[in-house]
């Protein structure tokens, strides 16, 4: 079949997997977890255990704190030692629930064999137990599952795409999944497509990963499943967007400030495709995921793929994998083309945690800027069609009509424009900013159009 | 030990201002060693003069003018050199050299702030100014002794161009042939040989510096014309090919109508500059008081080009 992309904009940097080969290692765990109440779009958890209580792995530790929300579970059995704030990777205090470590005891009903169970359980269980799993989508925003996998009323999935894109450079965590963990990830594709009523799904692998796209061609043969398709993609960044994987896939748009939904598509990522395996099948919360060490200044035998609990300082396992390695100029976690530059190690991983990602002097110090030379580079690059030489031009002109006329707040912020701009203009920065304000207006109009609205009706 | 902290995206592709003109440089080369063959050495130092000129006028402006870093660095100055002595005869007095220097960084650029800010071509900017200013020389055509491939015919005086109000439409058509894609003697520096010119695009269109819309559609409106009008009447209007062929068309599709900072940025953008730049020329060709107006029709539609972008947007992901 030939292979399909999305068709505006986009770029194509070093894919540098260099973690490609390394299997998927365990940490153990460490002496102390730090559990954030903020691992999720949406609402904070709300904790459910105090202080001095006991808890076991897979226990409950918080409840969602609003519609859009997840459950939280204790990655380790120990004592709650506090919950109070502490720092994230970007220095943000954030409430924790801090667990002194004892042991690995878990919660009864969790099946932790690794028999594959392929039978689908009713649609309603399904989405139960991703929901008191506390499963979220481990593309990156990291929603919680159980909504996407309901839709309102009204709207209907005619298409399931399991992102296993991984367009960033230097992250293998979902290439790995797909090697390991193959038929787990298809059932999991089963069991959401169960719950979406049965609508084709799509498995979007993007070309350079062609062991992962065998092994789950034949993984997927071997299993009892219709309508479940596997569809190599042309390898280029960001096919993993939202926006975008679905114009590869389905060749559709989804229209400005609208949801997925509104063409029929539902977008998982394949790492949360294991995830509600494990929730469902086996009654696992998600208190694990797959984390990639890697970076352009650590040699290739000191790079792994870690299975590692929420609530590991990432300093224990940078410690465990072998030192900050010298060279590092900047420390990310996630990609290089999206991911957030860490500021503090002692910041524990959470849900969504992807990589450490050591990144050299030379690769990522950004240049002096200098005048834009009108190149076209970044309109050509933005997989959303804006102009963005012309959204810094005019959020420094002030002018937010005409940025909002622009489109600014359709920006993905997925980097391409200050990625391929030769004049290293910051783009982005500024762009982000007028993005911002400009949402900021657009619901102020909308809050007092509503406001408007009310006091019509109470005097009519 | 600090590490660096700043918003994403943490790479950067391997391209620069300096990278995008050097590729210019690299293109130009083919154009530039062809007219040191014929031209030999007066021609060799008057791109050396014309490129250090630029430079130096460039690192003046900046540092006891603006009193900021200097941007020589970027290479455009360089570019900017070499397409100026391109579009010089090859008897240019190197103080006439200078003088076109100091019009095309001094003026045409730096006044408007730099590299980016201007709204016209540095190089055709200088090169204008010295025709208007010094006729006389800046069309004489004599070919200097010394060109490194003999026999050269002694015949100069005018250029092909020149020859059509000399010796009628018919006559100088036939002057052109298909030799005249490797040489065609009597011009400026750059305009010797189409082939070297196309070379250098070919290279910048593979090395995705510049796009093909703008050069092709030069190309096309100037046959287009050219065709209708010698269609009409050959005996007054010259054909396709001569008008392609001749003066500085290739040079001025290729490399100085594709100049990022003075075209638009669109590709349709570009389609329109372009046919506006091929019909600019043939009508000053055919009816305007100068045998060539390459220069001129590409300065004028760069003035149009803040036109032209406001009018040419991008097709935005999920909007109509």
């Amino acid at each position: 079949m030939a292979k399909t992309t999305f068709a505006i904009g986009g770029v194509h940097p070093d894919d540098s997997k260099l973690a490609r080969a390394c299997a998927i290692e365990v940490l153990p765990l460490p002496s102390v977890v730090y559990v954030s109440m903020a691992q999720h779009l949406g609402a904070p958890a709300k904790p459910v255990v105090s202080v001095g209580d006991k808890v076991l792995t897979g226990q409950v530790i918080a409840e969602p704190g609003g519609f859009i929300s997840a459950f939280v579970h204790s990655p380790a059995s120990g004592t709650v030692k506090a919950i109070a704030p502490f720092k994230d990777l970007a220095g943000r205090e954030v409430p924790h629930i801090i667990i002194d470590v004892e042991g690995d005891e878990w919660v009864e009903g969790v099946d932790l064999s690794d028999t594959l169970i392929t039978e689908l359980p009713d649609r309603e269980v399904i989405l139960d137990r991703v929901k008191a799993c506390g499963v979220v989508g481990l593309g990156g925003a990291t929603f919680p599952t159980h909504v996407k996998l309901n839709p309102a009323p009204g709207s209907k999935a005619d298409c399931l795409i399991l992102n296993g894109a991984e367009c960033e450079p230097y992250l293998t965590s979902d290439y790995r999944i797909m090697l390991e963990r193959t038929k787990e990830i298809l059932v999991g594709a089963a069991l959401m497509q169960k719950a979406l009523g049965g609508c084709r799904t799509v498995i979007g692998i993007e070309e350079n990963k062609p062991e992962a796209i065998a092994a789950m061609r034949s993984a997927l043969a071997s299993l009892p499943y219709s309508g479940i398709e596997i569809l190599p993609l042309k390898k280029k960044y960001p096919q993993g967007g939202e926006k975008q994987i679905i114009q590869a896939v389905m060749h559709r748009e989804v229209g400005s400030g609208a949801l997925p939904i509104s063409v029929g598509a539902v977008v998982q990522n394949v790492g949360t495709s294991l995830a509600v395996y494990e929730a469902v099948q086996k009654n696992k919360p998600l208190i694990t995921n797959i984390l990639t060490v890697t970076g352009n200044c650590l040699p290739v035998e000191k790079q792994h793929n870690y299975l590692f609990r929420i609530g590991m300082p990432l300093s224990y396992i940078a410690e465990y994998a072998g030192g900050i390695p010298k060279g590092a100029a900047k420390i990310v976690s996630g990609g290089p083309m999206m991911g957030r530059a860490i500021s503090n190690m002692e910041a524990a991983t959470v849900k969504g945690t992807s990589s450490i990602l050591y990144l050299s002097e030379e690769s990522t110090r950004r240049k002096l800027e200098s005048n834009c030379i009108r190149c076209g580079r970044c309109a050509e690059a933005c997989p959303m069609g804006l102009e963005p030489f012309l959204l810094r031009r005019l959020w420094k002109a002030g002018d937010m009509e005409a940025l909002e006329a622009n489109a600014v707040q359709d920006c993905i912020e997925c980097g391409c424009c200050l990625y391929s701009c030769p004049a290293c203009i910051p783009l982005l920065d500024h762009i982000r900013q007028a993005k911002g304000a400009v949402l900021g207006a657009i619901r102020a109009r909308a809050a007092a159009a509503k406001a408007a609205a009310e006091a019509n009706q109470k005097n009519s | 030990m600090a590490y660096i902290v700043s918003p994403n995206p943490h790479i950067h592709a391997k391209v620069s201002t300096r990278s995008l003109m050097l590729d210019v440089i690299i293109a130009l080369c083919p154009a530039a060693v062809v007219s040191f063959l014929f031209y030999g050495l007066s021609e060799i130092a008057i791109m050396a003069f014309s490129v250090a000129s630029c430079v130096f006028l460039e690192w003046v402006v900046n540092r006891y003018m603006l009193h900021r870093a200097s941007s020589t660095g970027d290479l455009s100055a360089v570019v900017t050199g070499i397409l100026l002595a391109m579009n010089l005869p090859p008897s240019t007095p190197l103080w006439v050299v200078f003088i076109g220097a100091v019009v095309a960084i001094g003026v045409a650029k730096m006044t408007f702030g730099g590299i980016g800010q201007n709204i016209w071509n540095p190089a055709i900017t200088g090169r204008v100014f010295l025709l208007v200013s010094f006729p006389a020389i800046m069309t004489d055509w004599t070919i200097p002794a010394g060109g490194l491939i003999g026999n050269v015919d002694a015949f100069s005086g005018a250029t092909l161009l020149q020859q059509v109000g000399l010796l009628g439409a018919k006559a100088a058509d036939a002057m052109v042939g298909l030799e005249t894609l490797f040489s065609n003697m009597g011009g400026s520096a750059g305009e010797i040989s189409a082939l070297a010119l196309l070379a250098g695009w070919v290279y910048l269109l593979v090395r995705k510096v510049i796009k093909p819309w703008i050069t092709l559609s030069i190309f096309a409106t100037v046959a287009l014309v050219a065709g209708i009008f010698h269609a009409i009447d050959p005996a007054q209007f010259t054909g396709a090919l001569f008008n392609l062929l001749t003066g500085g068309v290739i040079l001025g599709a290729c490399f100085m109508a594709t100049d990022y900072v003075t075209s638009p940025m669109s590709a349709w953008g570009g389609v329109i500059f372009g046919v506006g730049i091929g019909i600019l020329v043939m009508m000053i060709r055919y009816f305007g008081s100068y045998p060539e107006g390459m220069s001129f029709a590409i300065l004028i539609m760069n003035t149009a080009v803040p036109l032209i972008d406001r009018a040419f947007h991008q097709k935005k992901f999920g909007r109509a």
